[in-house]
């Protein structure tokens, strides 16, 4: 198993209560309505080379999105504005989250920041991260 | 007699079957929304990040405004995961005093904006005073 050991523990609680928001038809994907929680949840998949995470989070003013990579951690810095010119009294629900954020993730590994590839579609940023060349495994023969 | 027991389904070959057949069935949540008013319209906004344009359908039928997305499952599960897609329903109860047929839908960066227009009877009208 090669996710950071540290995160664990969250990720149990996380499945929990997705799996109790799903039981209950609550709203998605966590039913509170500001950033209370770390925003945006991350997923992350890795293989040989890169890291792979991708970030919910729609409808983020695209020129503020901002991605820093620094050591083994990625900042994603963001904010989703608020409509423009309709004052509190004009709405009848407000569930969406709104505000500026910033989540960083330690990864646990170097990375190369010049490698990191980034996309925003459908409301999800999905990043690339490729480790730092100290960082990416080798494999050692063993001499006989 | 051993090979009497060989001859039954083995419960390796069954479980090979549910590997191939993952369940990836996934769930369907509420969408989260805003609603509110201009003067000229109801303003529906859904956040339902992972569906794309074609996976989206808006429906508007005899006073129900029916929101439904369809998101692509993930092509494996991460080794580290917050959050899980789901597809999106919501419905909602429209008034009589609303212009179905002059609703527009677009669909940005997860983001729905679904405008109602009101019946123009219901829009504000600007009188003209007459000085004397």
């Amino acid at each position: 198993m090669s996710a950071p050991s540290t995160l664990h523990p969250w990720q149990e609680m996380r499945r929990l209560q997705h799996e109790m928001e799903h039981l209950f038809g609550g709203l998605a994907p966590a039913a509170h309505g500001g950033f209370a929680d770390e925003y945006p949840p991350v997923n992350l998949t890795r293989d040989d080379k890169v890291v792979r995470l991708e970030a919910l989070c729609p409808g983020v003013d695209r020129p503020s999105l901002d991605i820093t990579v620094v050591g083994d951690a990625v900042t994603i810095r963001g904010e989703r504005k608020a409509e423009p010119e309709v004052p509190d009294e004009r709405y009848y629900r407000r569930e969406r989250p709104i505000g500026a954020f910033t989540r960083t993730v330690s990864l646990g590994e170097r990375l190369d920041p010049d490698a990191t590839q980034a996309s925003y579609r459908n409301g999800i940023l999905r990043l690339q991260l490729a480790r730092a060349p100290e960082a990416t495994p080798k494999k050692i023969t063993i001499q006989s | 007699m051993a090979t009497m027991t060989t001859s039954t389904p083995t419960p390796a070959a069954a479980t090979t079957v549910r590997r191939e057949t993952p369940d990836r069935a996934l769930g369907t949540v509420a969408p989260r929304v805003d609603i509110f008013e201009t003067e000229k319209s109801f303003v529906l906004l859904a956040d339902m990040p992972g569906v794309a344009p074609d996976g989206l359908e808006v429906i508007a039928e005899r006073g129900d405004l029916v929101v439904r997305g369809r998101v692509e499952p993930p092509a494996a599960t991460p080794d580290y995961q917050e959050f899980e897609l789901a597809n999106y329903y919501r419905a909602f109860t429209l008034t009589e005093d609303l212009d179905t047929a002059g609703i527009t839908a677009v669909l940005r960066d997860g983001v729905l904006r679904v405008e109602i227009p009101k019946s123009p009877r219901l829009q504000p009208k600007k009188i003209p005073v007459r000085t004397e």
